[in-house]
């Protein structure tokens, strides 16, 4: 039985359309993917959902019976719950108060809130979801990132006021949690779906779709293109949808092997929460980092970078190397792409070409200092064509482009100084199935040309299609390298557990 | 229509009150000497916004520019009174600007105070010290040479205007240096462009490889500069100082930042429209002060003005944004 249906969705924000006739069908017990790149409409089509955005034309129905949505208050009542990408919390409030914001809390007296009765419910909310070892009395703030989203979720799961829960909307649920975290959700969701709950699942993460979705929608450039059974459908034929065209190869082949030359050598350079590594990577070669959340990878990278004081000096190129600041690791020729490209990586304020030369800027000035815009954006161009950046000139605002083409700034930042040694931290996240694949070739043309690249993924598939060798973290400290050629998936996950030995 | 609002509105205001004060005022508003005369009251407001920007433009603000406006012109003045030469009382009234500047810079950047807290300290501080070192008294009279104060009254002669003769004020001058020095700064060097990022994103800035500390150290520093300059210009035009008389240079200083943010394409500061937001407030004040409104009610007229143009700029971004 169909829960919920729409049907030519149309939305154009000014002159730009951004949903060109959108028709969608939930049924009940149904969890139904949606897909599409960046950039295809998923987004907005969600905010008419939740009644944030007003379409410029909808057939919206359900359970056959016409409704106007017009205000979240009104999507609530529909019985629609929504779980975002950016998360609205509070990290300061407890992980209980956190749950239950926007709700009644229990009461004592009418007037004190009853503070045990609040955690007690906060912690059968977060049991629901097979989580027991969160405290509900913690600051949230003080959660890993891949915590704090499975107490955002859990909030969404409580039964409530104003009517009982039909619809639960999921928007990459999955971006911030490691696989076991996500596996608890997946079994909350077939949960749901048990009890008659619809899902509408949105994710890039296509292996995750074809394990838990029993229908999808494709969206491409605003219009629904396709509905079908997953069971029906294989992971190419769906790529194949998303992006218009067939991709023959998830991965880019290697064009060289890594040569003798080693770029970084680090021997027992102290981490900040973690133990002395020792590493070498080597030109053309890609060195993969696998390990769960928080094992490591990031002040491993931070530390190479300069962000975090090293202790000792490394080797970089045959000299030695003790970065005291990001930008004396600019300065020695290696590039890095952090893990929240709008945080972290961009300025979204600023026009392309400024994001781009930013670490560059004395090179391409005269004298160091006058600036030298022409020159800038030339190079801005050449860098956008290299790693096939869709931008209508160097002088965007980078807040203007898609989440792939975003990332891609990024990348024509990093590679703009031709370094020798990339850090990239998980660079596919939150981008969609085309631009992935353009990233992928890009690190292949750069490791071709000598460059040396460690990778930090939490993409199992996607350390295995790129590493030459796999370091696996745990806990702070390099477990063991292992070269990547005939490795497993299952046997990389055990290694990142520790279940086996390496070798 | 709501673009050319949000874009224009503060223009399309500016030139309703130029229109005003020209109908008012027909004999005496559109006059070269009118004009050149407020270039003259304007420019210590014009060194003053033109070093603001430089910290705005980092999403960062001074509010003690107007204290160390005061305590630089006394410290000007008393360096005077002992005899020192003017070249030496003016090099180190600026250096104390700069010093003072500086250490507002080192809370903020090493100390990691926020802007408001330590700029407020340092505000009550400086003005603090104005007081000590003139005993609270102005200073002036015979003690200050006269080459000190005919520098403001005089100008560069530009001839005659309607058989009067008219000059370019040297404060103006001096007021239009420091404009080119700053619009350089920010404008045409990886300094400007280093703190544009800041302002964009400290994060990604430093990751960036800007040096976000030295670069705000070195901005404060500015400021501080500026306002000291401003405070030797006011003690120049009034060949005195006392220790409150840069006391409205702060708040019209960040009230010309945001009027000129309205102006600009996206939204941030920009010296060049900053300058226009300072001519706002200086014609209004001139055409009022002429058509002789109570100055109580020109405070009153010149906020709505300001709450006028931020909010039509936001409330139309916001419909835009929808």
């Amino acid at each position: 039985m169909t829960f919920l249906s729409l049907k030519n969705v149309t939305k154009a924000y000014g002159s730009v359309p951004a949903l060109r006739g959108v028709d969608l069908s939930v049924a009940a017990g149904e969890i139904h993917a949606l897909m599409g790149e960046n950039g295809a409409g998923k987004s907005t089509l969600i905010k008419i959902l939740a009644g944030v955005v007003a379409p410029d034309t909808a057939e919206i129905s359900t359970e056959g019976r016409r409704v106007e949505i017009g205000s979240p208050r009104r999507a609530h009542r529909l019985g629609f719950r929504f779980i975002h990408q950016e998360f609205n919390v509070v990290p300061a409030l407890s992980v209980a108060e956190n749950i239950f914001m926007g709700r009644r809390y229990p009461m004592r007296g009418g007037m004190f809130v009853d503070w045990r009765k609040l955690n007690e419910a906060a912690r059968e909310t977060l049991e629901k979801l097979g989580i027991s070892h969160i405290n509900p009395a913690q600051a949230l703030g003080s959660l890993s990132l891949g915590d704090q989203m499975l107490v955002r979720i859990s909030s969404a799961f409580i039964g409530e006021e104003g009517g009982p829960a039909r619809l639960y909307v999921l928007d990459e649920p999955t971006a911030a949690l490691t696989r076991s975290e996500s596996e608890r959700l997946f079994t909350v969701l077939r949960e749901l779906r048990a009890n008659g709950a619809s899902v509408l699942y949105v994710s890039h993460r296509l292996d995750e779709v074809m394990d838990i979705c029993d229908m999808a929608t494709v969206m491409r450039d605003g219009r629904s293109v396709d509905t079908g059974r997953i069971a029906d459908i294989t992971h190419d034929d769906l790529v194949a949808l998303m992006i218009g065209r067939r991709v023959e190869e998830a991965y880019p082949p290697a064009q060289a092997v890594p040569r003798d030359e080693t770029v970084l050598s680090a021997r027992d350079i102290p981490i900040r929460d973690g133990q002395p590594i020792s590493l070498d990577v080597h030109a053309g070669e890609v060195l993969g980092i696998a390990g769960i959340a928080n094992a490591g990878q990031r002040n491993l990278l931070r530390t190479i970078f300069g962000d975090l004081p090293s202790a000792k000096p490394m080797m970089l190129g045959g000299k030695s190397y003790r970065p005291r600041s990001p930008a004396d690791a600019w300065r020695a020729g290696i590039g890095y792409i952090p893990r929240e490209r709008r945080s972290e990586g961009l300025i979204v304020s600023r026009p392309i070409f400024e994001n781009t030369t930013l670490p560059h800027l004395a090179s391409q000035s005269r004298w160091r200092t006058m600036l030298r815009p022409r020159r800038e954006k030339q190079l801005a161009e050449a860098q956008g064509r290299l790693v096939r950046l869709k931008a209508s000139s160097a002088n965007q605002r980078v807040r203007e482009l898609s989440g792939g083409n975003q990332q891609k700034v990024v990348f024509a930042k990093a590679l703009a100084g031709k370094p020798r040694l990339l850090l990239l931290d998980e660079p596919t996240r939150g981008v969609d199935v085309g631009a992935k694949f353009d990233i992928y070739s890009i690190i292949r043309d750069m490791t071709a040309q000598g460059m040396a690249v460690i990778l930090v993924s939490s993409d199992l598939p996607e350390l295995l299609g790129m590493a030459d060798r796999i370091a696996v973290m745990r806990d702070g400290a390099i477990a063991d390298i292992v070269p990547a050629a005939g490795l497993t998936e299952d046997r990389l996950l055990n290694l990142t557990y520790g279940r086996v030995a390496g070798n | 229509m709501l673009t050319l609002l949000r874009r224009y509105g503060t223009l399309i205001g500016f030139a309703a009150i130029l229109l005003f004060f020209w109908i008012s005022l027909p004999e005496t508003f559109m006059t070269a000497r009118n004009w050149l005369n407020i270039s003259q009251q304007m420019s210590m407001l014009i060194v003053v916004a033109a070093g603001m920007t430089i910290v705005m433009v980092m999403g960062d603000f001074d509010l003690s520019v107007g204290s160390m406006a005061s305590l630089a012109g006394i410290v000007a003045a008393v360096l005077l009174t002992l005899d020192y030469p003017i070249w030496v009382a003016i090099s180190l009234a600026l250096l104390l600007g700069l010093a003072g500047g500086a250490i507002n810079g080192a809370l903020i950047a090493y100390v990691g105070i926020l802007p408001f807290v330590a700029t407020l300290a340092t505000l009550t501080m400086l003005s603090g010290a104005a007081f000590v070192v003139s005993g609270g008294k102005t200073i002036s009279g015979r003690a200050i040479p006269e080459e000190f104060g005919n520098f403001a009254r005089g100008g560069i002669p530009l001839g005659e205007w309607g058989g009067v003769a008219v000059s370019l004020p040297n404060l103006t001058v001096v007021a239009l240096v420091v404009v080119v020095l700053v619009w350089v700064l920010l404008e045409q060097t990886t300094f400007g462009r280093r703190l544009y990022a800041i302002g964009g994103n400290i994060e990604a800035a430093h990751l960036s490889g800007v040096a976000v500390r030295k670069l705000k150290l070195i901005a404060f520093a500015l400021t501080g500069g500026t306002a000291a300059l401003a405070g030797i210009m006011y003690a120049s035009r009034v060949a005195s100082a006392n220790p409150t008389q840069g006391s409205g240079l702060m708040l019209n200083a960040i009230a010309a930042v945001f009027l000129g943010s309205t102006l600009s394409e996206h939204g941030e500061p920009r010296l060049l429209y900053t300058i226009l937001g300072v001519l706002v407030l200086g014609v209004l004040d001139n055409g009022l002060t002429q058509l002789s409104v109570d100055s109580y009610i020109r405070q009153i007229l010149v906020g709505g003005i300001i709450i006028l143009a931020v909010s039509t700029s936001s409330l139309t971004k916001g419909l835009r944004s929808r």
